[in-house]
């Protein structure tokens, strides 16, 4: 099991297109993958449950992935999100 | 011999197809307990609708060519993340096995229940999200309704293609379920013109007519019938002739309008290259989006009396977030808001008990609203609060007199000052506009103008008041005349005085989204235009055809010839409008 932090930093934060990609990328792995936000933990393979961290540039998520392959998993979420998910700002 | 049944066009479309009869309450979601040696079948049966839906997403994805832009293609990737979100469907599937009830009702409750925490945060951009999964759960509900289950007997009716519904009443919710199963039109006995119910029809564009008595008597089911909203006619088991005439209509009119579509992206400028403006009339938040897609530079007309419908008054913070949402869907472009228009024919529930004996010369517009200043005063407050998410402007309907623009001022900017005081920050300069629809207004129109930022022409009460009809009345209607010399006499007038003032004039009602009461408008100078985004397409194409200066010969050419029959000058204006 793999714990750490992760900050937002792209502009809009966890918006409709942000969460989708997030959803995308943790679909692709068997891991389970969680993220919590003020006391608030959904499962990161949900885009509605994604939506509804209602989580700002800024904030700090907890990331929890669990599974036979949680290391790439991991590491291509804290890309995608360290990367602005693309965004250009 | 064919029998016809008259009744209101809520819309005036064409549709065709059997009669269905159906009482009230009796369309709902089918909800039924099952065996649980059904349990298996029920969940592969939403799990096939939930791929026929992701099918067809699939297929309109293939459809939005590059052109159609990234923000198409992303909205229907979060369709179909929605569609798959084990949040919707596996936690149904999990209702269907623990609680034994069938798909419909297991995936109606799991979306309410996401619904309701889609809403409970307050902030817009989730509560749209809301909207896509309302739209997610629709289109699983019409799949699962094509394929219903073989288990038990089905509530009827259920796939609604060439039916035309005829019913005692209609509620909004019903109309939920009818547009899932894709009816072709609607028949009702009672209802009005303004209610939530017509005011749904209208935007989900369903061929609708109210007021047909006896309907449900009258009508067998499987009968087949024409339902004409524009003549609010029924036509029974029309012959041959009949069925090809309208059959051809309603061919001509598919074909007319991917035609006119074509306009929509064409700049806004006459045949001799005179600028005019289209801006949008709406109210539910889909018509803002489509007021978007149809190009418009602003919103000319939010009517607000649809957030008072069903003996509902909203407080300032509901008012508050349905300004807010219709201005961020307009991303920048000026909204201008009416404040609440109860009147004679549209009058909310809520706030009816001040109906006088002739209610279209009583209290109603800004008359009303003066005299209940609490209730004009949370519409105020609520729309200065949202003028900081982009430009609005204040429309204040049913002028009379100069001195209701001064309480009016008076009352904007006492309520600008309470939000200053607890530090609410405010759009410092909203201009306010009024309707000019009372002849008072309109033959005092100079007066009006150095007291209001624009003025915006309300032609369908103006020419109630002016020819002393009610256009409801049919004993009088062949009275109406949108061109009868004493209208253009007053339209004139107000365009003229909104030039010598500097003061801009739009038109907002029936005559600006006609193709060709738009011309007449053009003809006599005006150069702003607000209507429902559906007749953008057909006034932009009868405008861009025209010529102003011929137009504007003609009007003129009318007028000093003193000419009387409107109905004539429209046609020339209609066959000679163009460039020579």
């Amino acid at each position: 099991m793999k714990k750490l932090d992760i900050e937002l930093v792209n502009r809009l934060g966890l918006h409709a297109r942000a969460a989708s990609k997030l959803v995308q990328t943790a679909a692709r792995f068997d891991s389970q993958v969680w993220l919590t936000h003020k006391d608030k933990r959904v499962n990161a393979k949900s885009i509605m449950g994604m939506l509804l961290l209602a989580a700002p540039c800024g904030s700090v998520l907890t990331l929890e992935v669990e599974g036979s392959d949680e290391e790439e998993a991991a590491r291509a979420i804290v890309d995608l999100v360290s990367k602005r998910f693309g965004e250009d700002e | 011999m064919s029998l016809a049944l008259t009744g209101t066009g809520v819309t005036s479309g064409i549709a065709m197809g059997k009669v269905r009869r159906i009482a009230p309450g009796e369309l709902t979601l089918p909800e039924y307990s099952i065996e649980t040696a059904a349990i298996d079948d029920e969940i592969a049966r939403l799990r096939q609708a939930v791929q026929r839906s992701d099918d067809f997403l699939a297929r309109i994805l293939e459809r939005i060519d590059d052109t159609g832009g990234e923000t198409a293609r992303e909205l229907i990737e979060v369709h179909r993340l929605m569609l798959h979100d084990p949040m919707l469907i596996e936690t149904a599937c999990e209702s269907i096995r623990t609680e034994r009830i069938n798909a419909e009702w297991a995936l109606a409750q799991q979306g309410e229940i996401l619904q309701e925490k889609f809403q409970r945060i307050d902030d817009d951009y989730l509560m749209l999200r809301g909207e896509d999964l309302e739209q997610v759960v629709n289109l699983v509900q019409r799949e699962l309704a094509s394929r219903t289950s073989s288990l038990l007997e089905i509530p009827e009716p259920r796939h609604l293609e060439d039916t035309i519904l005829v019913a005692p009443e209609l509620t909004p919710a019903d109309m939920t379920i009818l547009s899932q199963r894709r009816v072709s039109g609607l028949i009702t006995e009672h209802g009005g013109l303004w209610s939530h119910t017509a005011i749904l029809a209208r935007s989900l564009e369903i061929p609708m007519l109210t007021g047909v008595h006896h309907a449900a008597e009258l009508l067998m089911d499987g009968e087949a019938v024409v339902l004409d909203g524009h003549y609010g006619a029924v036509l029974v088991n029309p012959d041959e002739g009949l069925r090809r005439h309208y059959s051809e209509k309603l061919a001509n009119s598919r074909k007319h309008h991917i035609e006119m579509e074509r306009f929509l992206s064409r700049p806004s400028k006459t045949a001799d290259d005179k600028t005019f403006h289209i801006c949008g009339n709406a109210e539910l938040p889909m018509e803002f989006r489509r007021c978007m897609a149809a190009g418009v530079e602003g919103i000319g007309l939010m009517r607000t009396e649809y957030l008072f419908l069903d003996d509902h008054i909203p407080d300032e913070q509901e008012q508050y977030r349905a300004y807010r949402r219709a201005i961020r869907t307009m991303g920048g472009k000026p909204v201008t808001i009416r404040t609440v228009d109860a009147g004679s024919d549209k009058l909310p529930d809520a706030i009816a008990m001040k109906l006088g004996t002739n209610p279209a010369l009583g209290l109603r517009g800004l008359r009303l609203s003066l005299s209940i200043t609490d209730l004009l005063k949370t519409q105020l407050r609520a729309i200065l609060r949202a003028s900081v998410d982009g430009p609005v402007r204040i429309l204040l309907p049913m002028l009379t007199t100069v001195d209701e623009i001064g309480r009016a001022r008076q009352l904007i900017a006492e309520c600008r000052r309470s939000l200053r005081a607890e530090g609410i920050a405010i759009d410092p300069e909203l201009p306010v506009g009024g309707m000019i629809e009372t002849p008072a207004a309109a033959l005092n129109v100079d007066a009006m103008a150095t007291e209001l930022d624009f003025m915006s022409i309300g032609t369908n009460d103006l020419i109630q008041y002016v020819l002393a009809i009610d256009r409801q009345d049919e004993m009088v209607a062949y009275l109406y005349d949108p061109a009868n010399p004493a209208v253009l006499e007053l339209i004139a007038r107000i365009v003229e005085s909104g030039r010598r003032h500097d003061t801009e004039v739009s038109v907002c009602s029936e005559l600006a989204g006609d193709a060709h009461t738009a011309r007449l408008l053009l003809g006599l100078g005006v150069a702003h235009f607000s209507m429902p985004p559906a007749h953008v397409p057909a006034v932009k194409k009868s405008l861009t055809e025209a010529s102003a200066d011929r137009c504007r010969e003609i009007v003129e050419r009318f007028r000093r010839a003193g000419h009387q029959d409107g109905h004539r000058l429209i046609k020339e204006l209609q066959e000679d409008g163009g460039v020579r």
